[in-house]
């Protein structure tokens, strides 16, 4: 009802890595790139950006927690505040992009988009892109921060590859990879890559396929080295409804803050359509897509990425959900 | 106006800005309509006589204007960090002068006047500054703290001056700005304020798709508030009527979305406050007025309607002429005549034709 009068939603990208990672190389990569988009720039840092003709907007990071009975469940009162008004010039830029300070966990401003109903009918998230510093992260690993920053991602560049060895750039991207099975890795100099790997990724579009990891999903066994690690579920045979939403239902009130995030495609029980969801901390958000093709092996897919993820436990309680 | 009558109105003029029309205020002393766009417009229409530009397109978006209580000044804040007050001189057709430009850091998003004394209200971030218009002084800073001012409104009684943020709505007496403010927990974050006429009740709309009521006796609320809940986002709008008899509570409506509900106090304790839906708005409304001195609401919506509502009941007539969707509204306070503006720019006034 509401669609039919609204114009095309804003497209949003949430850019988040540490300080120094070179997100304000990529910034301005993004801003004066000549890609035909016009960008408006949501910042925390107002740092060395600042360029002419562009909407820069500075915000104050201002967290509310919204206390329906989640811990976990957060957004970005700044976020909500400017992007209403925004769009009263709507015309004036096609994307819109928020940097985080180095510190911030993403989750506030990802669930910004999830939550409040205003802001979801004038943008869309399009990708969380994290920048990643090849060479000092080693020095952060252990922070929440930077592991929340590489969970949340959708796009990571692994910057400066230039400033460590091959075999070291091999180790981190392995490592990264077990932690967020689903996100595209990229590996920049100078934070050099092409706007179409940034812009217009559409990862929060649940009509856009999973992609995850082959070699990931072939993996059966994976170290328990960390804490933050991605678990993937491949399984044929279709699903209970309702035992499907009884389990995800206990296992976001249970799990919520350890969950960061979750996709999935599914094939339930009496449906020609695929069914694909996903989740950020407890909120969740699943269509109908669809239909399987006559080719389509009708393969469950899901993929959780999270703080202490047990493994065995939600594939058993997945295979449970199988009629 | 008879019960049973449709309210008319007729068409008086249609003016155009160059963009969207964040604001627009009655002057409460002349027939002037006060309007400000998105592309930075701040423009007087008389209701006879020629527009008057006070400030023109600068590229940034104007998002709020007032008029002192005596229609002395006028007040505009938006997103270039600038509060920008006029001078207007007792008759309506001298040119306006204007007398203050103060520097702010943040986007001025929320002014209001004292309803007594020319005293300005308006925010910079979680920072409230008032201003002096008439001595042209710096009465008072107040902090927020919790987050930015997400609204603000004052007391009817002229003394006190509420805002509304995270973990709800902060009182600060004008009789000793700098004590603590009085805090009312309202819910989690409070996003539209509203006091009854008659000071009795405090109404906050909250992000959590939730009003809260607060009774007021003695300058204090009652412990207990009321709790309203089933809407479909935020409450963005709300707006007091007038009591149907003497003795009742007055109408408190409320938009959230595309849906406007209208909620009355039962005379059952255990009841508190029953709800009507308004249905006919097909998007988000952006506007909800009572006209004065009636029980006529008035509704403008993303849908390009206004929509007229008699004892805030059924529709019963739309107005049109911003197809692209209204985003705001306000009555004459001789309620006579009601303006409404445009995402488009669009600026339409009517007139209630007399029965």
């Amino acid at each position: 009802m509401v669609s039919a009068t609204i114009p095309d939603r804003v497209p949003v990208t949430v850019l988040t890595g540490y300080l120094g990672a070179g997100k304000t190389t990529l910034l301005n990569r993004i801003l004066t790139h000549e890609h035909g988009k016009k960008v408006a720039l949501i910042i925390n840092e107002f740092g060395e950006v600042g360029i002419d003709n562009q909407l820069v907007i500075d915000a104050d990071e201002e967290i509310f927690e919204m206390n329906n009975g989640c811990i976990c469940c957060t957004v970005r009162g700044d976020l909500i505040r400017i992007i209403n008004s925004l769009m009263r010039r709507r015309d004036k830029f096609d994307h819109l992009v928020i940097e985080t300070t180095g510190l911030a966990d993403p989750a506030p401003v990802i669930q910004t988009f999830f939550m409040d109903e205003e802001v979801q009918s004038q943008t869309h998230l399009d990708a969380v892109v994290t920048v990643v510093d090849a060479r000092h992260i080693w020095q952060h690993w252990e922070a929440d921060e930077a592991q929340e920053q590489i969970a949340f991602a959708d796009v990571i560049l692994l910057n400066k590859v230039d400033l460590v060895t091959p075999a070291e750039l091999d180790e981190l991207e392995q490592r990264i990879r077990k932690m967020n099975a689903m996100a595209k890795l990229y590996r920049t100099r100078n934070a050099e890559v092409e706007m179409d790997v940034l812009l217009g990724v559409g990862a929060f579009d649940l009509k856009r396929a999973l992609a995850i990891d082959p070699n990931f999903l072939g993996e059966d066994t994976h170290e328990h080295d960390q804490t933050v690690s991605s678990v993937a579920i491949v399984e044929t045979g279709a699903v209970n409804g309702q035992r499907l939403n009884e389990w995800l239902g206990v296992l976001l009130q249970t799990q919520g803050p350890n969950i960061f995030r979750m996709k999935g495609i599914l094939n339930i029980e009496g449906e020609d359509h695929r069914y694909v969801f996903q989740g950020v901390h407890m909120l969740l958000d699943g269509s109908r897509d669809r239909t399987w093709k006559p080719t389509d092996s009708r393969t469950n897919q899901l993929v959780f990425i999270g703080r202490n993820l047990n493994e065995a436990q939600l594939k058993d309680d997945f295979r449970r959900c199988l009629v | 106006m008879n019960r049973n009558s449709r309210p008319a109105f007729d068409r008086v003029w249609q003016q155009q800005l160059s963009d969207y029309v964040g604001a627009i205020a009655w002057s409460p002393r002349d027939p002037i309509l006060a309007a400000a766009s998105a592309t930075g417009e701040v423009i007087l229409y008389p209701i006879n006589g020629q527009p008057q530009v006070l400030n023109p397109p600068s590229g940034q978006p104007m998002d709020c204007i007032a008029f002192s209580q005596d229609g002395n000044f006028l007040a505009a804040g938006g997103q270039d960090g600038r509060l920008r007050l006029w001078h207007l001189p007792t008759t309506g057709d001298i040119p306006a002068v204007p007398t203050h430009s103060l520097p702010a850091h943040n986007w001025v998003e929320h002014l209001a006047w004292n309803p007594q004394h020319n005293w300005l209200a308006f925010n910079l971030g979680r920072y409230i500054q008032i201003w002096d218009a008439t001595q042209q002084d710096l009465i008072a800073t107040l902090d927020f703290e919790a987050s930015s001012v997400l609204c603000l409104t004052w007391h009817p009684d002229g003394q006190r001056l509420m805002a509304g943020g995270y973990q709800g709505a902060k009182l600060w007496d004008s009789r000793a700005w700098q004590d603590d403010p009085y805090v009312a927990e309202l819910a989690n974050v409070s996003v539209a304020l509203a006091w009854s006429a008659d000071g009795q009740y405090l109404a906050s709309g909250n992000m959590d798709r939730t009003i809260t009521v607060l009774e007021w006796h003695n300058r204090e609320p009652s412990p207990y508030p009321w709790v309203m809940q089933g809407f479909p986002g935020k409450i963005r709008h709300l707006a007091w009527g007038r009591p149907s008899s003497t003795g009742q509570a007055p109408p408190l409506a409320s938009a959230s979305v595309e849906g406007i509900v209208v909620w009355q106090r039962s005379a059952d304790p255990n009841v508190g406050w029953d709800g009507r839906l308004l249905e006919g708005h097909l998007a988000w409304v952006h506007g909800i007025a009572f006209q004065p001195r009636t029980q006529l609401l008035a509704s403008a919506a993303e849908d390009g309607m206004v929509g007229l509502w008699p004892h805030a009941q059924r529709l019963s007539a739309v107005l049109q002429g911003a197809p692209a969707g209204f985003s705001c509204l306000a009555w004459h306070p001789s309620g006579g005549y009601l303006a409404a503006g445009g995402q488009q720019g669009e600026l339409l006034l009517w007139s209630q034709r007399s029965i």
